[in-house]
């Protein structure tokens, strides 16, 4: 044999080494749980044989035993097509040593971000891993030597898209990319948190059960982190493209136009009660105005009282900020704010205009509002309405209340304001006010007097003076909402800018 | 058989009882209706099954999170 012909069988050799993972008898058990493994993962993703593996002769370069035992240090990176589009990619190898994280692949990963954030490609992070590689990591010669030495490794600016997955334990690193994805799927039975279970349980010396404490029915409802959920490794990976067909490669560019739906919204004026105190599901109102099949609604279960959802209408992708009356009446609370916040984020720093459907009572007011510190979610949403910077529409269908009519849009805080006869707006609901206003007074003693208050401040939140004043700029009937808002984005283009926004918040935090 | 619990979303007050115990209930059928915030929240039955014990009676207030009515299934 040549030398050439040695030193292709030696590459050849270690290329078949390197996929060969975590061995036959671990991807064997992985494949009779229903879980794929990392590579799988990345060709179903992608397009096929698209993949461009960067780093594939990568091992461990810390303890030389393990040289052998890390097939291409437990993550695997690269370039690829995820519909047609380039992306950087990362998926977790959980089969060599817990895909934990080691010196050669943190470079690994640094690379595929750096790489796809200059150069204006979305990045796909699918985690599955335990945390910092042992004994590699000890000692503080460890800690000097391979934890962080990258000063922007956790920094976003949100020049490019992250969407993550949850396929598995994520603890460290996983835990912490997914917290800084702008989208995060997690597939049912995988844990997302600081630190494993069994280092909890010894750190504070009481059982604790995995989904309780990183499960996803805990990040669905209650930290709402993770934006969507799944029951397979495939359908969470099917979601993660599903989000990116509404983002644009990077910042710098709008995201992608698709056909639009013929349809015209002719059932909406039959879904809002005429009662002002019955409730309705506005989701029905968003399938009637937003072109067929195309809401994605992100945080589904959390703050439910509002809806927040990537949409498409008239085929250009919109961000859909509605309040659904069918959860607490539609009043607006501080899980709502938070979700709301992130989302507003999202849409500005990718160039996605906004509209919001107006039905709130104001916001939850109470103790448990407090707690949450109410009052400073109201105003980071009111500061993050303020600098979106993209065109912003709302459609006042029926209440909207104190401060929460500025929130939703009220007074110049959308470019346009449109009202459904049925709308009504004032600082305080009538029934409120006026025991305000007869403060110290009795309704039994004197009824006559409160009703004729309330019938006369009823009347006087009628839109019609709104109108009249130019705090709305269009009653519209409801089944012209489609129509209306089409012709109206796109009279607010921006022309001077191609569409592309101003991206303050670009830097604001992806958790709240 | 399960016992479910009806929880109150809201902190508010039992408007109208709509069901009473042994009634048969449907998923998402409203068992009662509370008012908070001026709005009618119904609180609906988390499955099908019997109406088996109601907790509340109208008028009076209830917190977020308080269990109203059992449903068994």
């Amino acid at each position: 044999m040549s030398d050439e012909q040695e030193t292709m069988s030696e590459l050849e050799k270690l290329e078949a080494h390197a996929r060969s993972m975590g061995g036959p008898e671990k991807l064997a058990r992985r494949r009779e749980a229903g879980l794929l493994n990392a590579r799988e993962r990345v060709d179903y993703i992608l397009d096929k044989e698209s993949f461009l593996e960067v780093g594939l002769l990568g091992t461990s370069s810390v303890v030389p035993e393990d040289r052998d035992k890390t097939p291409a240090d437990g993550k695997v990176t690269g370039y690829g097509l995820l519909d047609g589009r380039q992306i950087g990619i990362v998926s977790n190898d959980f089969t060599v040593k817990g895909a934990s994280s080691s010196l050669t692949n943190m470079k690994k990963i640094g690379h595929v971000k750096r790489v796809a954030t200059e150069r204006g490609m979305p990045l796909v992070f699918l985690g599955e891993s335990s945390g910092a590689r042992m004994p590699d990591n000890m000692g503080s010669k460890g800690m000097g030597a391979m934890l962080g030495n990258d000063p922007t490794q956790y920094v976003r600016f949100r020049e490019t898209p992250w969407a993550s997955a949850v396929l598995g334990p994520c603890y460290g690193s996983s835990a912490w990319y997914t917290c800084l994805s702008d989208f995060t799927v997690m597939r049912k039975g995988a844990v997302l948190a600081v630190a494993s279970p069994q280092l909890a349980s010894m750190a504070i010396g009481e059982a604790v059960d995995p989904q309780e404490l990183g499960g996803w029915e805990l990040h669905a409802e209650t930290t709402g982190l993770i934006d969507t959920f799944a029951e397979t490794d495939e359908e969470a990976l099917d979601l993660i493209r599903r989000f990116m067909s509404y983002m644009p490669a990077h910042n710098r560019e709008t995201p992608p136009v698709m056909p639009a739906s013929e349809k015209s919204g002719d059932a909406l004026s039959k879904i809002v009660p005429e009662n002002r105190k019955r409730v309705y599901d506005v989701h029905r109102v968003l399938d009637q105005v937003l072109d067929d099949d195309s809401v994605f609604e992100l945080k589904a279960k959390f703050g439910r009282v509002a809806v927040t959802a990537l949409a498409r209408l008239n085929g250009r992708v919109v961000g859909v900020v509605a309040n659904n009356p069918m959860v607490k009446g539609g009043a607006l609370d501080a899980h709502a704010c938070e979700k709301i916040t992130s989302f507003l984020v999202l849409c500005d720093s990718f160039n996605i205009p906004l509209l919001m459907f107006v039905d709130t009572p104001g916001f939850i007011i109470g103790k448990e509002g407090e707690r949450q510190r109410a009052a400073a979610k109201i105003m980071n949403f009111m500061t993050a309405l303020q600098m979106f910077s993209m065109p912003k529409l709302s459609v006042i269908m029926r209440k909207s209340y104190g401060q929460a009519y500025l929130n939703m849009g009220g007074g110049r805080n959308t470019d346009e304001v449109l009202a459904w006869p049925s709308a009504e707006v004032s600082f305080m609901d009538p029934t409120y006010a006026t025991r305000v206003v007869l403060w110290g007074r009795s309704e039994e003693d004197s009824p006559e007097e409160f009703a004729e208050v309330r019938e006369k401040m009823s009347k006087d939140n009628a839109v019609w003076d709104m109108a009249s004043s130019f705090a709305v700029q269009h009653v519209i009937r409801p089944e012209d909402t489609r129509s209306n808002l089409i012709r109206l984005l796109s009279f607010h283009e921006d022309r001077r800018t191609a569409g592309i926004g101003k991206h303050a918040m670009a830097n604001w935090p992806t958790g709240y | 058989m399960a016992r479910m619990e009806v929880k109150s979303e809201v902190t508010g007050t039992v408007w109208k009882i709509e069901k009473a115990v042994g009634d048969k209930v449907a998923e998402y059928d409203d068992i009662m209706i509370l008012e908070s915030m001026k709005m009618e929240i119904p609180a609906p039955a988390p499955a099908d099954g019997t109406v088996v014990e109601i907790m509340v009676a109208e008028g009076v207030a209830v917190e977020e999170g308080q269990v109203l009515a059992i449903v068994e299934t």
